[in-house]
């Protein structure tokens, strides 16, 4: 028998199909009105375009910032040194430190140059303590007269200390300490 | 058994047999946006066009003295709701889905009240054959019971009811046929047991 009948109502009629069709055909669908209240409330259908927009703006500033916090201390190093230089008048920062100290500061100020992680947390921090802390200026060179002098000074002080130290040990009734140095004894 | 063969022929459904569905024009698609836009008018053209499914679907499943009413709470419910289609081409079987678990509502909550309503409506019911046939279609397993209130109840051709209810068209063909094979053994069995 052939079967589109029952699927589509083409080809030949099968009378069972068609039978079943006119007995239960009676229960069908009555159309009616939809009665939709006045109060019943639509939801809109939401739009995600708004929560990415603000989901991508607030990605992009923190992008902004953490790029803007990782290039801030490269920046800062140059005028540090500047100030540093102002305190001291007119003498260089290389004169004053040993040239293995003045290594690192120069590698972080030079733009093309990337120091080592470790390096820059020491800059950093080394930075941070030349900002707050004023150092005394350092003391002028002297001439060869000059130095003649002090060294005339430092052996008249030094001869001074020896007779109060000879008078102090007589006084406590001690014996004259021993000129020579390293003496044996003999016998 | 039967259920388990449906289920086992739906996933060996072929591409070719489902092709004319995606090439319907979505009038469903039109409607929705209308309806969302705030013309609320325009649902009624989807009531239409979708009442007879909800009501065969109920039919299948709950007592006729309830498809009524229940149908219009499905239909305010799908307005409700509507904002929640994202798919506008699914509306129908997004419907269909919405009306079974309106009828699997139904039955948990008052179980006791249907069963006496049944009775007391088909013993009111002017064409008792009528009635009858529908329970023997109620008898049989789910898959082939809404299909067979479809055609034979609501008139609608297989591939309307694929259309409709968002199943494939080779699901509801073995639907058919396998679910009328199994109604005429049991009328068949009906008949042989009336004196």
């Amino acid at each position: 028998m052939d079967n589109n009948y029952l699927w589509d109502r083409s080809g030949e009629i099968d009378p069972d199909i068609q039978q079943l069709e006119e007995t239960l055909g009676t229960l069908r669908y009555q159309p009616q009105p939809l009665q939709i209240p006045n109060t019943l409330q639509i939801g809109r259908r939401r739009s995600f375009y708004p929560l990415m927009a603000i989901a991508a703006t607030i990605a992009l500033v923190a992008i902004a910032l953490g790029l803007w916090f990782a290039f801030q201390p490269r920046q800062a190093a140059p005028s540090l040194s500047a100030n540093e230089n102002s305190l001291r008048g007119a003498k260089p920062i290389e004169r004053q430190r040993p040239p293995q100290n003045d290594q690192p500061q120069q590698a972080v100020v030079g733009p093309g140059v990337k120091p080592p992680v470790t390096q820059r947390y020491r800059e950093r921090t080394r930075t941070l303590l030349a900002r707050n802390k004023v150092r005394p200026p350092a003391p002028p060179e002297l001439t060869p007269a000059e130095l003649a002098e002090r060294e005339q000074v430092l052996v008249a002080l030094r001869l001074v200390s020896f007779k109060l130290n000879v008078a102090q040990r007589k006084a406590q009734g001690l014996p004259a300490p021993n000129s020579i140095r390293n003496q044996h004894k003999i016998g | 058994m039967f259920e388990a063969e449906a289920t086992a022929d739906v996933f060996l459904m072929t591409q070719a047999l489902s092709a004319p569905q995606t090439a319907e024009p979505s009038v469903e698609a039109t409607l929705i946006e209308a309806v969302l836009n705030g013309e609320r008018d325009r649902f009624a053209r989807l009531y239409e066009m979708y009442a007879p499914m909800v009501h065969g679907i109920l039919l299948a499943r709950v007592p006729r003295a309830e498809v009524d009413d229940l149908v219009q709470d499905i239909f305010l419910h799908a307005l409700r709701k509507l904002h929640t289609l994202r798919n506008s081409d699914a509306f129908g079987g997004w419907l269909a889905m919405i009306t079974r678990n309106r009828a699997m509502d139904f039955y948990r909550s008052s179980k006791e009240t249907v069963e006496v309503t049944e009775k007391s409506a088909v013993a009111k019911s002017p064409n008792r054959t009528a009635m009858e046939i529908l329970d023997l279609i109620r008898s049989l397993p789910e898959a082939y019971r809404e299909t067979l209130v479809l055609r034979f109840v609501e008139g609608m051709t297989g591939p309307e009811i694929a259309s409709r209810t968002g199943l494939t068209a080779a699901s509801v063909r073995v639907n058919l046929h396998r679910g009328v094979k199994l109604l005429r053994e049991r009328m068949g069995v009906v008949s042989e047991a009336r004196p």
